[in-house]
């Protein structure tokens, strides 16, 4: 049991990091959240369908960010280090285009559930069914919700670009 | 684009994500030329999207792969069955005293097939009293005369057939 948990921790820890850090805008808290849907994971890793861990886990560690968002009294600081592209180490590999930072920037913006289905559909690559299944969202709710997303970052793209 | 921008913005994502027919494509395509705010929403889309790929999923930093990989180790599971949990133990540690206290409840009568071999042993021991009974009068006999002989065999006889018999109860 314990190998095929680690298998998910392989194939699955980049895609909750990202889901984690694009909703808190905070390392140290998305590695938090993380950490705690993979417990999640494995404490109930007999009851989940096999064929689902993914989108199970994508939603709980999707919920467990909105929850900590929830907690937050106060609006946490843009963390400006993340959106820079200059980001060594962990980071290293992430966008370092102008396009590509000012692009995560804008994601990072956009109000939920809009943040949560770009960042699943177009970053993650998740089919629209996952999507809906981890948002609790009919097929034709994310094509709309996604839709609106998208349009509000094209027109701010527009509005950047010469 | 107008009243009609929920239903273009499903044709541009659908073309965007390649599921828009080729009639429908072409519909879009004739629309477009017609509708300058049409076109340049597609070519926004169509830039968003180049804009998208090089956004990517990111790499866990190592702290945190380190994190889930602790997990298994730091949130074992309770098995089900095991000798070490606190109610086996304790009934496992039940088991010697239930058979002490049984012991020390057990009454003192024998069994049956303690008493038949006791009887057995008995009946061995009186048969070689009685021999040495026999033994002991020829003894005598022969060195005290007929008389005296009796006298001692005929006391030894009595004990051997009345032997649980205290001398008062055979006063009595």
């Amino acid at each position: 049991m314990s190998r095929k948990y680690r298998q998910w921790v392989k194939e699955y820890q980049d895609q909750a990091w990202t889901v984690a850090r694009y909703i808190l805008k905070d390392a140290q808290e998305a590695e938090d959240a993380t950490q705690e849907a993979f417990v999640k994971l494995w404490q109930n890793q007999d009851k989940i369908d096999p064929n689902k861990v993914k989108p199970w886990l994508m939603k709980v560690t999707r919920n467990g960010c909105l929850d900590r968002l929830r907690r937050r009294r106060d609006n946490v600081e843009f963390d400006e280090s993340y959106m820079a592209g200059e980001v060594s180490g962990p980071m290293q590999g992430a966008a370092t285009s102008e396009t590509a930072v000012w692009l995560k920037r804008a994601i990072a913006g956009l109000k939920e559930p809009y943040r949560s289905l770009v960042v699943l559909r177009d970053v993650n690559q998740h089919s629209y069914e996952e999507v809906a299944g981890m948002l609790e969202l009919n097929l034709a709710q994310v094509k709309t919700y996604l839709h609106r997303a998208r349009k509000q970052l094209r027109e701010q793209l527009a509005g950047v670009r010469p | 684009m107008n009243e009609y921008d929920e239903k273009w913005e499903e044709q541009i994502n659908a073309l965007l994500d390649g599921d828009l027919s080729a009639r429908d494509a072409e519909l879009l395509k004739t629309e477009a030329t017609d509708d300058r705010e049409l076109a340049r929403a597609i070519v926004e889309a169509y830039q968003l999207q180049q804009a998208m790929d090089q956004v990517h999923v990111e790499r866990a930093p190592r702290s945190l792969t380190k994190r889930l990989n602790a997990i298994p180790r730091e949130h074992r599971k309770r098995p089900s069955f095991s000798l070490l949990q606190p109610r086996w133990a304790m009934a496992l540690a039940a088991v010697p005293l239930v058979v002490i206290a049984v012991s020390l409840m057990r009454p003192d009568t024998p069994s049956a097939s303690e008493i038949a071999q006791a009887r057995q042993e008995l009946a061995i021991a009186f048969a070689y009293l009685d021999k040495a009974a026999v033994i002991t009068g020829r003894e005598i006999e022969s060195t005290v005369g007929n008389t005296m002989a009796n006298a001692v065999t005929g006391s030894v006889n009595k004990v051997i057939q009345s032997p649980n018999l205290t001398s008062k109860e055979k006063e009595a």
